[in-house]
């Protein structure tokens, strides 16, 4: 047997499957720490399962920050998706899970046994899960507990893409001064969904395709790096 | 009772018996099956022999035809192994093209046994004539372990092969074939598969049931030819220390000899 | 995007030149090309997406490995490979989190000059990580083979393989370096395997290091 080096991990630290982290959540005198997505409890040791970096977003809670693409329904979370069969009572949306979501004709404002939302197949809705887990199908609505639609609803016109996870919590942090420096230069609407699916609507195809590929370059760039994109966007753009 | 619980939580039944260094077949965690070899079960084959290791079986025939070697092996005959695993043996099996299981099975019988006999013995004539032997295994009954069946058959049903004597002509480029004449075939080396199942992690079962099999988290084949070995095939599944692998080849060294003997003995009672 | 290189040191144990790059393709969820001298490999990650109900399996994830090889359909000999690549990445997996779905992982040989086995192994283990799904442990596999003289030599090319007598492929697990595959061809004695196994897990540190180092490296980019 090779003894194995047990470095302590810290938080900030890359970690990868399978390393005991128990000595980095422990950390002074607490008596409750919630472990998020990417670490597991194994026995009375913290393991983590996927690769990435570990980090304390809120005191004592834990998350292992990782790329991903694929998404995996989350309880109360916003999500654009595709409707792929608008035939029978409850509609289906590709939200990018393993399975298809269901979305019941009655849950969009206004809509009652006698007025059926129009919905069609390929139209774009954005929805919130109001129910998800891994051993049950997950569910959509268009309308909040109080019955109103608010911004959920079916999303007209417009333009899909697809992206990285990562890329859509990084564009909705607080800090991130991408979409606010886009809307500087022209006026558009759009709905950033957690499963990885941007939809956006410009004035025109060339605005539309700007934007698009704004959000995909940003993926890489710090903020600064951002700002300066955009700066430079418009003025080509602005210039064609 | 007993029948319920193992429908319900088969884990948790195993579980219980192996507390007590048992398995509900009465057998000890190390301890293999009895097996049963019969040879020259089939009177129409060149070759053939029938071998029980539990309840698996598996029947082989060979089958000896004339044929050109290939361009790039001119001096070489072939041998060519396949296993089947019939609808009849299990309900995993659905009737059509082999699968999966069957094709790896194939695969892994034919590497173990690469070396039993010397291909260009079966040659005849250098570029014109060479044996084929087609060597069938089918699984009869699927209980675990079917790969060690298969490979004891095959060893079992190579060495009652008797091929006649052939002349090549290069003139008329005819064969004539002597019926008369026959000699054995000269088989080198005499390889034997032990199977074991890991079971929940850590306690390693010799020579498993198909049921044992299902429930295990990870399997691993041992080939042995008295002390050498020629393969330790683990497919994946748990992870294992590398004293439980040298625990492991040293019960399939054991049982290698054992069933050498066995298949001797099974030999030498046929009418040669 | 950035690329790792790592070279093992020192004349004892030493591995091909191994370069790695991760999310090459854009469609897969996760995927990685790797390089050991000439060999190479690429390997592509779906899941967990629909599994087919003749497949399904209710309290685990179904994990299917695939095995391309350079040209042509998978012929028989290939299943044993890929039955191999299944069952390892299934163990590495963590199954339980995802029930009653599918998570396919597809390697494509690109070249083999000897440790393919071992190479789409490592590739779908890279390809896996950066697919973001949850595991158990990693995997890193070693292939080394045994000439005639009786010696064990590491991650032998093709022109060292045509002296061999026996090659062997080990997969370690990244918690206890415990094996997670074995993979034999040839004769050889248990001193001999035992050598090898050795020499395989000592080697097997230096690939698990160079996943960490591509993490950092990848880790400024998750922003």
């Amino acid at each position: 047997m090779i003894p194995t080096p047990d470095p302590a991990y810290r938080v900030g630290d890359s970690v990868l499957p399978g390393d005991d982290v128990s000595a980095a959540v422990r950390t002074g005198d607490v008596s409750k720490i919630v472990l998020g997505p990417g670490l597991r409890r194994l026995g009375s040791q913290v393991v983590v399962s996927r690769a990435g970096v570990l980090k304390m977003p809120k005191n004592n809670v834990f998350v292992v920050d990782a790329y991903q693409k694929r998404y995996i329904p989350v309880k109360d979370e916003h999500v654009v998706g595709v409707v792929t069969n608008a035939s029978s009572d409850v509609f289906r949306v590709d939200i990018g899970a393993s399975v298809t979501a269901s979305l019941s004709y009655l849950d969009f404002e206004h809509a009652t046994k006698k007025n059926r939302p129009n919905i069609q197949v390929g139209d774009v809705v954005y929805a919130k899960l109001s129910t998800a887990g891994r051993d049950m199908e997950p569910e959509l609505v268009c309308v909040d507990t109080h019955g109103k639609a608010g911004k959920l609803g079916k999303l007209e016109d417009g333009f899909l893409l697809t992206c990285s996870l990562n890329l859509i919590r990084k564009l909705l942090s607080v800090n991130c001064p991408l979409l606010q420096a886009l809307g500087q230069k022209w006026p558009y609407e759009c709905a950033f969904g957690m499963n990885g699916k941007v939809w956006i609507k410009a004035r025109s195809v060339k605005e539309t395709i700007a934007i698009g590929n704004a959000i995909y370059e940003s993926e890489l760039m710090d903020n600064a790096q951002i700002k300066k994109m955009c700066t430079n966007l418009g003025l080509v753009i602005d210039s064609m | 009772m007993a029948a319920q619980y193992k429908t319900i939580h088969p884990v948790k039944y195993y579980r219980d018996f192996l507390a007590h260094d048992l398995r509900p077949d009465g057998r000890s965690p190390d301890k293999t099956r009895n097996v049963t070899v019969n040879v020259n079960s089939i009177s129409t084959a060149d070759g053939s022999s029938t071998v029980r290791i539990g309840n698996t079986t598996v029947i082989c025939g060979i089958k000896a035809e004339l044929g050109k070697p290939k361009p790039d092996e001119p001096e070489c005959g072939f041998m060519v192994p396949n296993v089947e695993l019939p609808p009849l043996c299990s309900p995993l099996f659905r009737p059509g093209p082999p699968s999966e299981e069957a094709q790896a099975m194939t695969c892994f019988v034919s590497q173990a046994t690469s070396d039993m006999v010397d291909l260009k013995e079966l040659c005849v004539s250098t570029d014109n004539l060479a044996w084929v032997l087609h060597i069938d295994m089918i699984c009869l009954d699927y209980d675990g372990c079917v790969q060690d069946a298969c490979l004891i058959a095959l060893s079992a049903a190579l060495r009652t092969v008797k091929l006649p004597k052939v002349e090549y002509d290069a003139e008329t480029k005819l064969p004539s074939v002597s019926l008369d004449e026959r000699a054995d075939l000269h088989v080198k080396s005499s390889p034997v598969s032990t199977s074991f199942a890991v079971f929940d992690d850590e306690i390693i079962l010799s020579d498993p049931t198909g049921e044992e099999e299902n429930l295990s988290s990870a399997k691993l084949s041992v080939v042995t030819d008295g002390e050498v070995i020629l393969s330790v095939h683990k497919p994946g599944g748990s992870a294992l220390s590398e004293t439980q692998l040298q625990d492991c080849i040293s019960v399939a060294k054991d049982r290698a000899n054992l069933v050498n003997e066995l298949i001797n003995v099974a030999l030498s009672s046929v009418d040669r | 995007m950035a690329d790792m290189s790592g070279q093992a040191s020192g004349e004892d144990h030493k591995l091909r030149p191994f370069y790695c790059e991760l999310n090459v393709l854009s469609r897969p969820d996760g995927s990685a090309i790797v390089t050991q001298g000439e060999t190479a490999a690429i390997a592509g990650v779906y899941g967990p997406i629909e599994v087919k109900p003749n497949k399904i399996h209710i309290e685990k994830a179904t994990v299917e490995g695939i095995y391309r090889p350079k040209s042509g359909l998978p012929c028989v000999s290939d299943r044993l490979c890929e039955t191999t690549l299944q069952n390892t990445f299934e163990a590495a997996v963590l199954t339980s989190q995802y029930p009653r779905t599918l998570i396919s992982i597809s390697v494509q040989e690109m070249q083999d000059s000897g440790g393919l086995l071992a190479c789409a192994i490592n590739a779908g283990c890279l390809a896996l990580m950066n697919s973001g799904l949850s595991m158990k442990f990693l995997v890193a596999a070693v292939h080394c083979m045994i000439n005639k003289t009786g010696e064990v030599i590491l991650d032998p090319d093709n022109k060292q393989l045509k002296d061999s007598c026996a090659s062997l492929m080990f997969a370690f697990d990244n918690v206890d370096k415990n094996i997670v595959s074995s993979s034999t061809h040839g004769r050889f004695t248990e001193a001999q395997y035992q050598e090898a196994l050795l020499r395989c897990r000592t080697a097997s540190t230096e690939i698990f290091q160079l996943y960490r180092d591509m993490v950092k490296k990848y880790a400024p980019t998750m922003g």
